[in-house]
């Protein structure tokens, strides 16, 4: 999932304090999970803009509404009435949410609430950890399902580094070392073989280094 | 602050931790005035329910749990200290000040600690003074 993280009410006070009538659409979708944009944080948020604003003297009114998920326009839709109801919507998705409300409103400024930070999994209850950078070049095979592109901060493809201690990364003692994962994991699956496997330069033009990626399913166009 | 400030409170309670305020005569007319939310687990305390306690014009909210490690579900009592302390944090974030917003642990019926935390609680509100966002 996409995990994203809500901005500061300092921030969020500061980006809405053009406009008198807001809604505050969140998504229930990934940003739910990480507890930055689902229905109960936009109730949340509400709330505490409502106290700030009548704290600080100013008029303003809030309106809250929770789409099943903000980057697609057929969920968007149920939203178009509130949103042509107020003066600009004030988004709990992750920035392609954002994005999507913005394309399909031109006329309404879509404004973000969260910061989206970055693709990963819920480790335990409240913790969320980065497992993707969604580098557009799988190579998850060989490296027994851990990515060492995204778990391992050298991003090293061919064996550790030789830093690591017990374990844990020489650069983030808090972290796991990717390679000894890597390691452990193709043992238990009998593929220590795969270690001998030569993985070439990564070829980074199919990352975001290569510009905004663009994905086309001709057999699902219409 | 005027001196005659007289603090409204919104109390949530656990049933465990005591059944009904009324049987404690909390609402002392003269120095404030108490609205009690009972809930049947103080886990039940979500943040926005505390927040629209002050949007309704709550000077001060208080919410009272049963001890630690004595919650009828194991864990409820402190899920409500985790959330007390996050709004705690908003609403110093906001400007409203987190000591708006107290914690209480009680044993099954011991008045003796909700008159003490009563008596911190209005202490504490002539110092801040009343809800800003009223």
């Amino acid at each position: 999932m996409i995990v994203g993280e809500q901005k500061s009410i300092s921030e969020i006070k500061t980006i809405i304090a053009p406009y008198k009538r807001i809604l505050i659409m969140g998504c229930g979708t990934c940003v739910k999970t990480c507890f930055a944009g689902g229905e109960d944080e936009v109730a949340v948020l509400a709330s505490s803009l409502r106290l700030a604003c009548k704290k600080d003297g100013k008029e303003i009114y809030i309106e809250e509404f929770t789409v099943e998920r903000q980057c697609e326009d057929e969920f968007i839709q149920e939203g178009a009435p509130a949103i042509t109801r107020n003066e600009s919507v004030l988004s709990l998705a992750c920035g392609a949410g954002v994005q999507a409300l913005a394309r399909r409103f031109v006329k309404t400024p879509v404004l973000p609430g969260v910061n989206t930070t970055f693709i990963g999994v819920l480790e335990k209850q409240g913790v969320f950890t980065e497992e993707c950078a969604g580098c557009g070049d799988c190579k998850l095979a060989i490296f027994g399902g851990i990515c060492p592109v995204t778990r391992c901060a050298k991003k090293l493809l061919n064996g550790p580094c030789g830093g690591s201690q017990n374990g844990k990364c020489e650069v983030n003692p808090e972290t796991d070392c990717a390679w000894q994962m890597i390691i452990e994991r193709l043992n238990i699956l009998g593929q220590m073989e795969n270690l001998r496997v030569y993985v070439p330069p990564k070829n980074w033009q199919t990352s975001l280094s290569g510009g905004p990626r663009k994905m086309v399913r001709e057999d699902h166009m219409i | 602050m005027t001196k005659d400030f007289k603090p409204k409170i919104t109390l949530f309670h656990c049933i465990n931790a005591f059944g009904d305020a009324d049987e404690f005569a909390l609402d002392d007319k003269n120095t404030c005035e108490i609205h009690t939310v009972k809930m049947p687990c103080s886990s039940m305390v979500k943040d926005v329910f505390l927040l629209r306690a002050f949007e309704a014009g709550a000077d001060g909210v208080i919410v009272m749990v049963c001890p630690e490690g004595q919650c009828r579900y194991l864990e409820g009592n402190i899920r409500a200290k985790k959330r007390v302390a996050w709004v705690q944090h908003l609403l110093d974030e906001i400007g409203l000040d987190g000591r708006r917003l107290f914690l209480d642990n009680m044993a099954s019926g011991d008045i003796a600690t909700v008159n003490q935390t009563m008596e911190n609680v209005l202490k504490n509100l002539a110092v801040i003074g009343p809800n800003p966002a009223v």
